[in-house]
């Protein structure tokens, strides 16, 4: 169980970058986004087709070749990117949504819509093979109680930066006040000067750009591949669900725990052989949660039921 | 068998750090009319809620024909005879006032699933006499006319009516009306004053909670005066009136 | 029927479906056509098992696929059949129509059981549950090999419905090379489809009908009228899943083989497209919606063919997806009422 640790920190953290992205998100715009795991994958397919070896055997598209840029340089590219189609479903998409009244019901079942349209454009353009960034293999090695690369542990890091540094801006910044105002209550924020059709459009670019981020980080430890977001997508609603429904701070713990608890459980005995249903505790973990204490662990006693 | 229709005890309820309710004690007698009145928030309808079920209180009980009712759900408490009314009317849409007054009429063993597939005679006759009393009960409430239109065609005044009759098909023993005359114009809100008062004389204790004033006055035997989520005055509408404990709350005190 | 502007709009576009698939496929149409038809009907039947949970209750559940795996597993496991690669034939089995009863019955307590704790949450979180409760019972069957016959799936078991079928069906068929066994699932999915929706009629006028109704309109007021709003939602839930599971015997029956990879939620993206095209809230919605969107997929893949040169599997069933996504995306956005809905339908909010 103990040498899960390690990859449990990781799928930790990347759970919960993904799931505090997704908890803002709803936060200010009370759209459980379906598509996000799609967002997730963006920022790695793309970092994938910048930055991948130019020989590379497997073609964008059946024709284009990976442009083999700089592996920084396209990752940071990426997530801009992630955070421009953030941006343009919010204005192309869900602003003319939110104008024409649909019920949200609608709008769901939109995001559903939109996950399986854009995941499978994904399938046609970066094929369905599972495929990896082009950076050197590594061994894992022993830091204090847990094993990793050295890479995976400087993406820990990252992570953890990430996020201490999301909720700063949450808690001290005019702009993280504002999203928090507009969260609480759109009105109130209307009528105290923040315009709110703003904040949920920079909203949306920040969250996709943190969803992004997420995406490359799991690819760095994992793989690329054509529905990577929406395999982890559930372990993300768990996270959330856990840590608490519409508080960010939440969504980074429940996300980490779940992250945690799944890779563990590899570890258990009754796992054995059955390593893949992992994911089956976090769900578990959910329904539970759901059932007997909705609000999670940080989250305020909004509607649940 | 007591003559406390309902009793109410040690009743609170908070949200956060506010206290919405805190009753020590409250009772309703059997056929009685009662009004509750208070500044806004003082927790009129939160008390209506605490006692019909959809809200759980905090602490206290509830005892209604003097069974305990406190915190059961609320589809129990309205099978015992309390039938309540919503602030915001509550009709059903997307269905014909007829069909709004049919589905509260029918009974709940009548809506079953395998009767409904099966259609025996005995159902169809009691379809039938149920189709007659909600006629006639919209007749009663003067919106027959509108019976096959759809419930959102109605006016404000009109869904009131439609809510009341739905209300009213099955007898209730008590009926708890929120803001019965909100929106409405003083034509109407005559109307539905008669027409409460009627149900008060056929018997049907009625609580209703109200804004305007004047109409309790006039209508009402007993007014309790609801504060800050305490009572704060419990009596006849003359005496009510000339209590300064009320006039304070209402002109004085915090108005939120 | 009442013929409406809505009927004749999706009467027409349903015949002209049926006749581009002639006009697309110079040869062999028919055997397509009847290929297509099969499915649309398994599908229909779903997809008007959901209506009942999303038209009638409001309730969204993107866990069908679960539903019609439970119907499938159950009917099947207590036929004579063989599970897996080393899988010995059992003779062992009820018959049929025993079988398929309980199927059924286990489809729908299995929504009285994911329903239980699951009904009383909020739309969304009811969403999300019930895409988890798919992906436990996809895991479950996956793993649980000595059962389900692990990646060899179950085989043997389509004699128990083959040998009901009538003479006649293999005479008609003998000028069509169309397979005789697969025709007679696909008439009893269209006698399914009539079956339910008579059944479907009388409850909808019925004073159960109208109490769910109520539900989708206003929980707290029923409650009020003394009635148990989640009772109600959960008969529906279960009436849904039962339907579901009806229709996940005949899809297996279909491909003769019950594999662990077919009922997975790539199938309740189908059956919601096939919803929401058809028209939430519609009975005979789902039928046309049906037969239209499985003439849609069938010929897309001529699309896949045009835009990658040898188009394998895979891309095929990718460009098959990003229209399946594109249609329900666009449905929603432009026409949420489908082909026969009604507009009001969708303007509701998560309860």
């Amino acid at each position: 169980m103990i040498d899960q640790l390690g990859n449990g920190l990781l799928l930790g953290v990347i759970i919960s970058v993904a799931a505090v992205a997704l908890s803002l998100l709803y936060g200010v715009t009370r759209i459980v986004n379906f598509a996000h795991g799609e967002i997730i994958a963006l920022g790695a397919i793309l970092t994938l087709f910048f930055s991948g070896s130019v020989d590379s055997r497997v073609l964008f598209l059946d024709r284009f070749s990976p442009l083999g840029i700089n592996f920084a340089l396209s990752a940071s590219f990426a997530v801009i990117l992630c955070g421009i189609f953030g941006g343009l479903l919010e204005l192309l998409l869900f602003r003319p949504l939110r104008r024409s009244n649909v019920g949200n019901i609608a709008v769901l079942v939109v995001t559903i819509g939109l996950s399986i349209f854009v995941r499978h454009l994904y399938l046609l353009f970066a094929t369905g093979k599972v495929q990896n960034f082009p950076l050197e293999l590594q061994r894992r090695e022993t830091y204090l109680f847990f094993d990793m690369t050295p890479r995976n542990l400087k993406v820990l890091i990252a992570a953890i930066i990430v996020m201490s540094t999301v909720g700063l801006i949450l808690s001290y910044t005019k702009l993280g006040k504002a999203m928090r105002a507009v969260r609480d209550s759109e009105e109130l924020a209307n009528v105290s000067g923040v315009n709110s059709d703003y904040i949920i459009f920079i909203t949306w670019v920040f969250s996709s750009m943190l969803a992004g981020l997420a995406g490359i980080f799991q690819a760095i430890i994992n793989d690329v591949r054509w529905n990577m977001g929406f395999l982890i997508l559930l372990l993300i609603f768990a996270g959330t669900v856990l840590g608490g429904i519409g508080t960010s701070f939440g969504a980074m713990v429940g996300g980490f725990i779940i992250g945690v608890l799944v890779q563990i459980s590899v570890g258990l005995p009754f796992m054995e052989g059955h390593v893949e249903a992992k994911n089956a505790v976090a769900l578990a973990i959910m329904i539970l949660i759901l059932l007997f204490r909705p609000q999670g662990i940080f989250g305020k006693k909004e509607r649940i039921s | 068998m007591s003559n406390k229709l309902i009793d109410v005890k040690n009743l609170s309820k908070s949200f956060g750090g506010l206290q919405a309710v805190n009753i020590d004690q409250i009772e309703f007698k059997k056929n009685q009319l009662t009004s509750i009145i208070g500044p806004n928030g003082a927790g009129k309808t939160t008390f209506f809620d605490l006692i019909s079920g959809f809200q759980s209180s905090d602490s206290g009980e509830v005892f209604f024909k003097d069974q305990n009712i406190t915190n059961i759900q609320p589809y129990k408490i309205a099978r015992l005879g309390m039938v309540r009314t919503f602030q915001l009317t509550k009709v059903f849409d997307r269905m014909t006032v007829l069909e709004n007054v049919l589905f509260s009429g029918s009974s709940v063993s009548n809506d079953s699933f395998v009767k409904s597939v099966l259609k025996l005679p005995t159902q169809k006759s009691y379809e039938k006499d149920l189709e007659e009393r909600a006629y006639n009960v919209l007749e009663d409430l003067n919106i027959k006319q509108m019976a096959n239109s759809y419930a959102r065609e109605l006016s404000g005044g009109q869904k009131k009516l439609l809510e009341l009759a739905r209300s009213i098909i099955n007898n209730p023993e008590v009926l708890l009306l929120d803001e019965p005359l909100a929106g409405v114009n003083p034509k109407l809100a005559e109307d539905i004053l008669s027409l409460i008062l009627k149900l008060s004389n056929l018997g049907i204790t009625v609580i209703m909670v109200e804004h305007n004033i004047e109409a309790v006055m006039k209508i009402s035997e007993r007014v309790a005066v609801l504060a800050e989520g305490s009572l704060i005055a419990d009596g006849t509408p003359s005496e009510i009136r000339n209590n300064n404990q009320v006039i304070e709350a209402y002109l004085g005190g915090s108005n939120e | 029927m009442k013929l409406s502007y809505k009927l004749i709009t999706t009467l027409i576009l349903t015949i002209f479906s049926i006749y581009l698939v002639f006009a697309l496929n110079p040869e062999g149409a028919e055997r397509i056509l009847l290929n297509l038809l099969t499915f649309a009907g398994i599908y229909g039947l779903s997809a008007i098992g959901l209506n009942v949970h999303f038209g009638w209750t409001g309730l969204l559940n993107f866990g069908h696929a679960s539903f019609m795996g439970v119907g499938a597993y159950v009917t099947i496991l207590l036929l004579p059949h063989a599970a897996g690669r080393e899988g010995e034939f059992s003779t062992e089995g009820l018959p049929f129509i025993v079988a398929l009863i309980i199927g059924v019955i286990a489809a729908a307590l299995f929504g009285l059981l994911l329903g239980l704790p699951a009904i009383r949450l909020r739309g969304d979180y009811l969403a999300i549950v019930t895409i988890a409760a798919a992906e436990i019972f996809r895991l479950l069957v996956r793993d649980l090999e000595s059962i389900t016959g692990g990646v060899y799936g179950i085989i043997s078991f389509s004699d128990s419905l083959q040998k009901y079928r009538p003479g006649f069906i293999d005479n008609l068929l003998n000028n069509f090379e169309f397979s005789p066994s697969q025709a007679w699932v696909g008439i009893l999915a269209w006698l399914f489809i009539f079956l339910v929706l008579l059944l479907l009629k009388r409850l909808n006028n019925s004073p159960w009908g109208r109490a769910l109704r109520a539900v989708r309109e206003d929980e707290d007021a029923v409650r009020a009228m003394g009635k148990n709003a989640v009772w109600l939602k959960l008969q529906s839930f279960m009436l849904g899943a039962g339907i579901a599971g009806l229709s996940g015997v005949l899809l297996a029956f279909n491909y003769g083989s019950l594999q662990t990879t077919t009922f997975v939620p790539l199938l309740t993206f189908y059956v919601w497209a096939i919803m929401i095209l058809g028209g939430v809230g519609s009975l005979t919605g789902p039928v046309f919606g049906s037969i239209i969107f499985w003439v849609i997929i069938s010929e897309t893949d001529r699309f896949a063919v045009l835009l990658f040169e040898n188009a394998n599997g895979q891309q095929i069933a990718g460009v098959r997806f990003v229209l399946v996504g594109l249609l329900i995306m666009s449905l929603m956005i432009f026409k949420p009422s489908g082909l026969l809905g009604k507009k009001e339908e969708l303007l509701l909010n998560v309860k």
